[in-house]
């Protein structure tokens, strides 16, 4: 579908290229993850300025050619998010949230749900840098994620045996909680990491549940497990469940 | 398709940044029709700075010797460090004849997500030189991208916990001189008009 194209995007990830210019990756609600080239906008007069910098909301106008990468026609922006980024927490779990949406959702499908979480994420660092960049704000968020890529885990009975009764370990491999009589394969999971999972997905991201920092350690084990299991995705865990 | 000493001198060329396999040619067919004494100072040149040139064991801009020019200058100001992420970075800084005092080269910015992390840079190294005691004031100058504010964010946090009287300063943000304000971000035009000044 050659032409232009307007759209509203995300910007993911930025990477110089050539003497001025950049590669992005910016993610989009109906045309999914969007490669594109930006001419010229390391230089200090361009008229794109610092919008295409990662984790702005543009209004984005491109040219779809022959190539897969596109070209970025011009910019316009919807939210520059300027809290956030005078925020060391918040800049990384920011740069943490898209790329897990840039390495869950690489094709060009439409999830409009996760363009609208992105940016809810982004709102809510900028907003309140603090608390936005909590563990559990940043584990809800990339539960979410699974559950729209399709890979969240089975949480209320056993994944093996369907067994309700006592959960005692996760397995990736099986895909959710399994019981002690189908534990082989599996690691410890203990009552409050499982409470807090099947919260965070009941609960909007920025009603996110309470989390000690040991249960954040083996909730995002189990997250980055699933991606690595199911999606093939190797997404960064952060260290100890800390920021 | 060419003889095996033009293809090796293709492949060589076309691994340098921003150099394609038909500017690679075009480079290379040059060097050919150009005389032996040019060709052969291209390549003493070439083997010159990959001989003679280190980094600097203080600040790790690129240095002739142990110690860069720079650093050697007694004329600078060692109680101001400019930290800056490349030694490419160093030259524009200078070009402003700004700037009377020394640098720190960290190379590269922080950026986890691509496995960058603060042991993969010259933080430590940074460090020791403000535990000294001589050091007054450090001047981030890191690039305006968002790794690089990310970095300046990171050492300014471990600066001020390591020296209290430290003055750790960052670069202003604003407008390119010439420039159209209807062109300007709004992060840049926000910071700019936060930064403004008496006149």
């Amino acid at each position: 579908m050659a032409g232009p194209l307007t759209t509203e995007a995300v910007v993911l990830r930025s990477m110089r290229f050539g003497e001025a210019d950049r590669i992005l990756h910016v993610y989009t609600p109906m045309r999914g993850r969007v490669s594109a080239i930006a001419k010229g906008v390391r230089r200090s007069k361009s008229r794109f300025g610092g919008r295409l910098e990662p984790f702005f909301h543009l209004r984005l106008g491109l040219h779809e050619g022959r190539s897969d990468l596109m070209t970025v026609t011009s910019a316009d922006t919807l939210s520059a998010y300027p809290r956030l980024r005078e925020h060391g927490d918040a800049l990384d779990a920011a740069a943490r949230a898209c790329d897990a949406v840039g390495r869950l959702f690489e094709t060009s499908d439409p999830h409009p749900e996760v363009f609208n979480l992105l940016c809810a994420m982004l709102g809510q660092l900028d907003a309140d840098p603090d608390a936005a960049a909590a563990p559990e704000r940043r584990l809800s968020f990339r539960l979410k994620l699974l559950l729209v890529a399709g890979i969240v885990p089975q949480l209320s009975s056993c994944a093996t045996c369907g067994e309700s009764d006592v959960v005692s370990g996760f397995s990736a491999a099986a895909g959710g909680v399994v019981c002690a009589a189908c534990e082989a394969g599996s690691f410890g999971l203990d009552a409050g990491t499982h409470e807090f999972l099947v919260a965070a997905l009941a609960s909007p991201l920025v009603d996110a549940p309470q989390i000690g920092p040991r249960e954040a350690t083996l909730a995002d084990r189990i997250v980055v497990a699933m991606a690595e299991h199911h999606a093939h995705v190797r997404l960064r865990s952060f260290a100890g469940g800390a920021r | 398709m060419h003889a095996p000493p033009v293809q090796r001198l293709i492949t060589e060329l076309s691994r340098l940044p921003g150099v394609g396999s038909r500017t690679a040619q075009r480079l290379a067919f040059h060097i050919l029709r150009a005389d032996a004494a040019e060709a052969t100072a291209l390549a003493d040149a070439i083997r010159d700075v990959k001989e003679k040139i280190g980094t600097c064991e203080v600040c790790f801009n690129l240095a002739e010797g142990p110690r860069c020019t720079i650093c050697l200058d007694e004329r600078r100001d060692p109680a101001v460090i400019c930290v800056v992420e490349d030694p490419g970075d160093v030259i524009p800084i200078e070009r402003t004849h700004e700037y009377r005092g020394t640098y720190h080269v960290l190379g590269g910015a922080l950026s986890p997500i691509d496995g960058v992390d603060p042991e993969d840079l010259r933080i430590e190294e940074l460090y020791g030189r403000v535990a000294s005691g001589v050091v007054r004031e450090v001047v981030l100058a890191t690039n305006p991208t968002t790794t690089g504010e990310a970095t300046a964010l990171h050492l300014a946090r471990g600066l001020h916990e390591r020296a209290t009287g430290l003055t750790v300063t960052r670069l202003a943000s604003g407008l390119p001189v010439g420039s159209d304000l209807e062109y300007a971000d709004e992060v840049t035009l926000g910071r700019a008009m936060l930064g403004r000044r008496e006149l």
